[in-house]
C-alpha cells in the first residue's frame, strides 16, 4: 500500500505556524483534579496550613497525627486524618480523590506513608511525596516515602507544593 | 498550567528580557567548530537570544562575534571579504577586525583617526572542544569557560552535531528533562538504533511503562531520577542531570557512548539543539562515530549543505505510516531526534502553558520551570549570580544503575553523577 501525501491544510508546515495556532479550539476548561494534601508530621502540618490558606479549585488539607489526644497509638487499619473540622477516616475520603500529595520534612509519619500508599495502589489513586527537609532528615523521610509515591520531589522551597498542585489543577 | 505572564517570562530570550538577561550569564555553544575550519575561510551568519552576528576566523586564527551589520549603510557582513587582519564590507569597504573595532574605512584621507571611533558590538568566541563558545553578558562579569566533560575529553573520545528546531527552546529543553516520554516515543528505537540497542537496561524500560520519579535539587540545577522495577527487589534507576539553564544528558545503555544535549535559543520561535556523543574512557570505534555521522542515536540526517533536519516541518517529517504500523516507529517518524523535534514543533512556536495539563510525573519540569523563573528573578532584582554559571556545576553525568530497593539513588551514585576523568560511565 502506498502512503499518500497530505493535503495542504493538515501539512506540518502550515499547522505548526503561530497563525494557525489561532485556530486552536478553545475549549471548556477541565475539571480540576480532585487532590487531597497530607501533612504527615508537625512540620509538614505547617506548611500544608499555609497551603490550605490559598484559593484552590477543591482540594482539601489534612494531618496525620499519630496518636489519640490521651496519647494512645492510632491504628493504622484507617488512617485518621485531621482537620480544623476533626477527625476524618482516610477511607471517606478516598472514593472522592484522584491526587495524593504527602508533605513529610521528617520521617515520623513513615508507617502512615505506608497506609496511605497501599490505600492509594488499591483506589487507583496517583500519589506525590514532597520532602522539605535540611540534611539528615531529608534522607530519611524521603526513604519513608519513597515506596509510596509515583512522584517524589526533595526540596528546600515549599512553594514547590503550591506549584505542583497548580500545575496539575487541583 | 502555568500563568501566560509565567509563560512569556521563560519563552523571551531576547535583549532585556529577565530570561535573555539569565542566557547572558554563561556561556552557550555559538557554533560548531566545523563552520570555521580553517584560518581566513569564509563568515557564517549567526543568530542566537534574538541576536544577528557574524563569526569568522581572521587569518591568524582568532575567533571573532560581532554584530551582523556594517556600522556605514547597515549592509550584512557576510557578503565581506575575510582578508588579512579583518572582514571587509562588500559594499564600501569598511573593515572590521575580531573585536569588532573598525580598522579601515577606505573613504577618509590617509591618516584619519575616524575608523577607531567606529566599533560594532562583539562578543568572545572560544574554542572549546568541538565547538565555539561566546558569552553574550557583561564583560565584567564574564565567568571562566565551560568544563561539561564531552568537550574535554580527547577529540576522538567525541562527536557532536547540531540542528536547527523550529519551536521554542524551552519546549525542546523540556523533552530532556522529561523522561517518561521514552518509553513510548522513542520504544521501537531501544530495540532497533544501532546507538542504543542491545543493553540490559532496554529490557528493564520496556518492561515497565509506569515508571517512579525523584527529583533532587543540585547545586547547578536537577538530577530526576527515573526508577522501573527490575530484578526482585531491585530497582533499575535512570538518572538525568540538568544543568541550568539548557543542558541536558541522557543516561547511558550499555557501553554506548553517552549522550547529550544543549539547547540554545535562536529568537524566541526557534532554537539551536546541539547533540553530543562521547565515552569518558574510550575512543569512539569508526562504526559508532559513523553511525552518529549517519543519523542515528540522537543526531540525525540533514538537508544536504545546511544544519536543517532532513525531516523536517515541510516534509511533514518524512511520516511512514506503514513503519508505524509495523512498530518499527511509535509515531511514524523515524530517529529518536527527529520523533522529538516533530513533536515539539507540533505544539506550535511558543506553545500556550497556560492550556496544558500536567501531571506529578511531570514534577522534573515543574520544578525546572521554577527554578528558572527563581534564578531570572533573583538575577533582575539582587544580581544574583545563577546556578549553572560556575564551572564546578559543569561536571555532572547522566547514570544507569540497578540498585537494592531500599537504596537513594542519589546516595548510591554520588560519585556516578560526577564527571571524574578516567572513569568510565556508570551504565546498564
Amino acid at each position: 500500500m502506498t502512503s499518500m501525501r497530505p493535503t495542504l491544510l493538515s501539512s506540518c508546515a502550515l499547522a505548526t505556524t503561530a497563525a494557525e495556532a489561532r485556530f486552536r479550539i478553545d475549549g471548556r476548561p477541565q475539571p480540576p483534579r480532585a487532590a487531597l494534601v497530607v501533612a504527615l508530621d508537625a512540620g509538614a502540618a505547617v506548611i500544608v496550613e499555609r497551603l490550605a490558606a490559598r484559593d484552590w479549585q477543591g482540594a482539601r488539607f489534612l494531618r496525620y497525627e499519630p496518636d489519640h489526644a490521651d496519647g494512645a497509638r492510632r491504628d493504622l487499619a484507617d488512617v485518621v486524618l485531621t482537620s480544623a473540622d476533626g477527625d476524618v477516616p482516610l477511607s471517606e475520603q478516598l472514593p472522592s480523590t484522584d491526587f495524593m500529595m504527602m508533605i513529610a520534612t521528617v520521617d515520623d509519619g513513615a508507617e502512615a506513608a505506608t497506609a496511605i500508599g497501599n490505600a492509594c495502589t488499591l483506589h487507583g489513586i496517583m500519589t506525590a511525596g514532597l520532602v522539605f527537609a535540611n540534611g539528615g532528615d531529608a534522607n530519611a523521610a524521603v526513604s519513608a516515602l519513597r515506596p509510596h509515591a509515583r512522584v517524589l520531589l526533595v526540596s528546600h522551597d515549599e512553594e514547590d507544593a503550591a506549584e505542583v498542585l497548580s500545575a496539575v489543577g487541583a | 498550567m502555568l500563568k501566560q505572564d509565567i509563560n512569556e517570562l521563560l519563552t523571551r530570550t531576547g535583549p532585556g528580557t529577565p530570561m535573555g538577561d539569565l542566557f547572558r550569564q554563561y556561556w552557550v555553544p555559538a557554533l560548531l567548530a566545523e563552520e570555521l575550519p580553517e584560518d581566513g575561510c569564509p563568515p557564517v551568519r549567526v543568530k542566537l537570544l534574538s541576536e544577528r552576528m557574524i563569526a569568522f576566523r581572521d587569518n591568524a586564527g582568532r575567533y571573532g562575534l560581532i554584530d551582523e551589520f556594517c556600522a556605514h549603510r547597515g549592509a550584512s557582513l557576510w557578503f565581506g571579504n575575510n582578508e588579512v587582519g579583518g572582514l571587509r564590507c562588500a559594499y564600501h569597504g569598511w573593515k572590521y577586525d575580531v573585536t569588532g573595532q573598525c580598522v579601515e574605512v577606505p573613504s577618509e584621507p590617509d591618516n584619519s583617526t575616524f575608523c577607531e571611533k567606529v566599533k560594532l558590538t562583539a562578543y568572545p568566541l572560544v574554542k572549546v572542544g568541538d565547538v565555539l563558545w561566546t558569552y553574550m553578558g557583561d564583560p565584567a562579569k564574564q565567568p571562566p569557560l565551560p568544563e561539561f566533560e564531552w568537550v574535554h575529553v580527547p577529540p576522538e573520545q567525541t562527536y557532536t552535531s547540531k540542528r536547527w528546531q523550529e519551536c521554542n527552546w524551552l519546549q525542546a529543553l523540556e523533552g530532556g528533562i522529561d523522561s517518561s516520554h521514552v518509553s513510548w516515543l522513542h520504544s521501537a528505537g531501544l530495540r532497533n538504533d544501532p546507538l542504543f540497542k542491545g543493553s540490559k537496561g532496554n529490557e528493564y524500560n520496556l518492561a515497565d511503562m509506569r515508571p517512579f520519579f525523584e527529583v533532587v535539587e543540585s547545586d547547578g540545577g536537577l538530577f530526576v531520577g527515573v526508577r522501573r522495577n527490575a530484578e526482585e527487589g531491585k530497582y533499575y534507576w535512570r538518572i538525568t542531570p540538568w544543568v541550568m539553564p539548557a543542558f541536558t544528558m541522557v543516561p547511558p545503555r550499555g557501553d554506548h557512548p553517552v549522550h547529550g544535549h544543549f539547547w540554545v535559543p535562536i529568537d524566541d520561535e526557534n532554537c539551536w539543539v546541539y547533540t553530543f556523543d562521547y565515552l569518558p574512557v574510550r575512543a569512539l570505534t569508526a562504526s559508532e562515530r559513523q553511525a552518529m555521522q549517519d543519523g542515528h542515536g540522537v543526531h540525525n540526517e540533514y538537508v544536504p549543505g545546511t544544519y536543517r533536519p532532513l525531516a523536517n516541518k515541510d516534509n511533514d517529517y518524512l511520516m511512514d505510516r506503514e513503519a508505524q504500523r509495523r512498530g518499527e516507529t511509535f509515531s511514524g517518524i523515524k530517529g529518536i531526534a527527529m520523533q522529538d523535534a516533530s513533536l515539539q514543533e507540533s505544539m506550535g512556536p511558543i506553545v500556550d502553558r497556560s492550556k496544558e495539563r500536567l501531571v506529578s510525573a511531570d514534577s522534573g519540569i515543574i520544578k525546572a520551570r521554577r527554578k528558572l523563573v527563581q534564578a531570572a528573578l533573583a538575577l533582575s532584582e539582587d544580581g544574583v549570580t545563577p546556578p549553572g554559571v560556575d564551572p564546578a556545576h559543569h561536571r555532572v553525568r547522566s547514570a544507569a544503575i540497578v540498585l537494592e530497593q531500599q537504596e537513594s539513588f542519589l546516595e548510591a551514585c554520588a560519585d556516578a553523577v560526577v564527571a571524574t576523568p578516567g572513569v568510565p560511565q556508570t551504565s546498564v
